[in-house]
């Protein structure tokens, strides 16, 4: 039902907060009902839900862009609305959709609009404020389009920009409005590829998406909005269910796993539009997988979980998760490959399969590193 | 000779931005049924900087009493109008926004033919200018917004609304008035010019324009916010609804102020920031100040010619179009278009 958070283990408490937000368009119908998220450092949240359902509208009420019928956005306990303009949106910042951004102006000088908020009325962008932007672009790789003109660019391109003029602000919070809509295979990777890495540094990104399967990728929580207003909150995998996307959506999908060499990546195949009321069975193997594995939530088995790190940037993470996850372990292992500078985790675990569920997918979100799990 | 990359003037083009006008300004000095040569006009300035007298007295009254008024004003008009121009077309990203989108040049018109009408003087037709241009924005406001939604769209609508109601207004004072001496000062007020110039005039009219373009200046960066969506803009952390205001106020005021002194010139306000735009792209930290320099060169010429090119004035109205409309379409169609 609404407004059904799930708390887990995972420390730093919430830096961005939802309480209760409920809104409806005048002489409209409630949209929002009873909206409860809460998001911490380094966080990835996806919303997701179908047309229509307040996915924008969700992202500009926590922003105050509009104002909540009742109920509130907090920003490390603090309600939005009392914080002055100028300090929210140098900790929080926004990533419109390309189309309804404005393009006249150079990539670099959109990239420096990013750093309004720290500019004072009478004067211009100083040389700090200039390294800071050109700096940001490097760090997302676009610092070949900085003399380029916005509107002569490709949508993956000025995505790209939107996303460096945000963080030109140097924001905690990343807000994007659809950032891989309307994007081509590669440029979406890109965009996401680009989000994940904002978030292993720290920073918490909540985005709207039409692709369940990139919740499940690159999401470690998940809001899924439905028409009716309901809506649910918690961990992407206990979200983005077959159940729930029937539910939300109307459609038959399902959940299933691809192999790479590197990872196990989930992902969402629709198979058809389901009839009202009337859940369907799920099919397939992969369906068959995900039900039988479900079926055990609660019993403990044994688990292996294996991690190759190829370098030493991300083993905060991989220990944050363990330690939040250390009631599992059983047993670990950790082996630098001194030649290769590369280094391999082992650890066994043993739980509730819900729970080594969590722990992977949660490893799984993390870049640049080859994590896979054997169930017992 | 180019700019840096966060859109600032190199120091060349500062260089010429701000020497240009002042040549222009000199050898337009010069022109005129008395030509004078610019050495000659360098000593009147000279002398009057220190309180001499020229050794010519024609010379001097041509140089400084004739022409150096209306020079001041060509170049305050044709920088203010470029710059309001500039920035309602910012305001509203519309490219062919011009400084009477909020109906203020039809306003403060409509004031002025009343005033002839009623018969003032020339500072009573100005002020009675300055102050129906503010009503006629006041008007567009309240009509325009109250609202949330829709914001800007409905301002740029109801501007068009007031300023066709206010030209109605003008033909109706135009069908009152006397047809013998009234219509042909109204009409020949309407299509503009700077012959009314003096000091008078200017010192009442000149503080409006010069505040304006220094304020303009002061925030010419955060100008950049303008074209901003209303979301994107809010994002910024500035508060936009205050910047719109300041601009809308700022640009209001130079474009009843350049209308009440010199009647309807049309044309400068979009010819000459599109212009600047063409050549520096679309960041404010160089247009403004190119379309300050820009806008006062243009006026300067186009008001030489109008008063030297034949034995009657013409009227500057008619020239910015001959002269805008041809250069403007070569200019677009050679830089491939605009945008804003």
């Amino acid at each position: 039902m609404s407004g059904q958070v799930r708390n887990d283990a995972r420390s730093g408490g919430a830096l961005l907060r939802i309480e209760n937000g409920n809104f409806a368009y005048k002489s409209g119908p409630q949209i929002l009902k009873d909206i409860n998220i809460e998001v911490g450092p380094g966080e990835i949240l996806a919303v997701l839900g179908p047309n229509g359902a307040g996915k924008t509208t969700l992202l500009r009420c926590m922003m105050d862009m509009l104002h909540w019928q009742s109920g509130r956005s907090l920003l490390d306990g603090e309600d939005i609305r009392s914080i002055p303009a100028s300090k929210l949106w140098r900790r929080m910042a926004y990533v419109p959709q390309a189309r309804s951004a404005a393009v006249s102006y150079t990539a670099f000088q959109t990239v420096l609009l990013g750093r309004s908020s720290r500019i004072g009325a009478f004067s211009a962008p100083s040389a700090e404020d200039m390294k800071i932007a050109e700096s940001v672009m490097e760090r997302l790789g676009i610092s070949h389009l900085a003399d380029k003109a916005c509107y002569a660019i490709s949508g993956g391109e000025l995505q790209m920009v939107l996303i460096a003029r945000a963080m030109a602000a140097e924001p905690e919070i990343l807000v994007l409005d659809e950032p891989e809509s309307n994007l081509d295979f590669k440029n979406q990777l890109i965009v996401l590829d680009a989000m994940t890495a904002l978030a292993a540094e720290g920073v918490a990104c909540i985005f709207n998406t039409h692709y369940p399967a990139h919740a499940l990728q690159r999401a470690g929580k998940a809001l899924m909005l439905s028409k009716d207003g309901r809506s649910i909150f918690g961990d992407t995998t206990s979200v983005v269910t077959e159940e729930n996307i029937r539910h939300a959506f109307g459609v038959d999908a399902l959940i299933g796993e691809v192999e790479t060499p590197h990872n196990i990546m989930k992902n969402v195949v629709a198979v058809g539009i389901s009839e009202d009321g009337a859940p369907e069975a799920a099919d397939g193997a992969a369906g068959a997988a995900a039900s039988e594995k479900a079926g055990h939530k609660e019993e403990a088995i044994l688990a292996s979980i294996t991690v190759i790190m190829r370098s030493n940037e991300r083993a905060a993470l991989i220990n944050s998760a363990f330690r939040d996850y250390n009631h599992l372990l059983i047993g670990r292992m950790g082996l630098p490959h001194r030649r290769s500078e590369k280094y391999i985790i082992s650890v066994m675990l043993e739980g509730p399969a819900a729970e080594i569920d969590a722990l992977s997918h949660r490893l799984s979100l993390i870049p640049d590193i080859s994590v896979k799990t054997t169930y017992e | 000779m180019s700019l840096r990359r966060d859109g600032r003037l190199g120091a060349a083009w500062i260089a010429i931005l701000i020497v240009l006008p002042f040549i222009a300004a000199v050898i337009a000095l010069g022109i005129g049924r008395m030509s004078i040569a610019p050495g000659e006009v360098f000593d009147v300035l000279r002398a009057a900087l220190s309180g001499k007298h020229a050794e010519s007295a024609l010379i001097e009254k041509t140089v400084m009493q004739l022409r150096l008024p209306r020079i001041i004003l060509a170049m305050l008009v044709g920088a203010g109008l470029s710059v309001s121009g500039c920035a309602f077309q910012s305001l509203f990203a519309n490219p062919l926004a011009t400084p009477d989108t909020l109906g203020v040049a039809s306003g403060a018109a409509f004031g002025a033919a009343l005033g002839i009408l009623l018969g003032f003087d020339l500072i009573g037709i100005q002020l009675l200018g300055l102050f129906m241009g503010g009503a006629a924005v006041a008007l567009t406001w309240l009509a325009g917004s109250g609202r949330d939604r829709g914001g800007l769209s409905y301002i740029v609508l109801s501007g068009i609304m007031i300023g066709s109601l206010f030209s109605a207004l003008i033909s109706f004072i135009k069908f009152a008035a006397d047809a013998e001496s009234q219509l042909p000062a109204i009409t020949y007020w309407l299509m503009g010019g700077l012959d009314k110039a003096n000091y008078r005039t200017l010192a009442l009219g000149a503080p409006v324009i010069i505040a304006g373009l220094i304020l303009f200046m002061l925030i010419r960066w955060r100008m950049n916010l303008l074209p901003l969506s209303d979301d994107e803009a809010k994002a910024s952390g500035v508060n936009i609804r205050l910047l719109r205001g300041i601009t809308v106020v700022a640009a209001t005021a130079i474009t009843a102020s350049c209308v009440s002194m010199c009647g309807q010139v049309g044309w400068v306000g979009l010819l000459i920031p599109h212009m600047c735009r063409m050549l520096f792209g679309n960041n404010h930290l160089s247009i403004v100040p190119a379309s300050v320099s820009f806008g006062a060169v243009f006026m300067i010429i186009v008001d030489t010619l109008a008063r030297s090119i034949s034995a009657a004035e013409i009227p500057v109205s008619i020239l910015t179009a001959m002269i805008g409309a041809p250069f403007f379409i070569v200019l677009m169609r050679r830089s491939g278009g605009w945008r804003i």
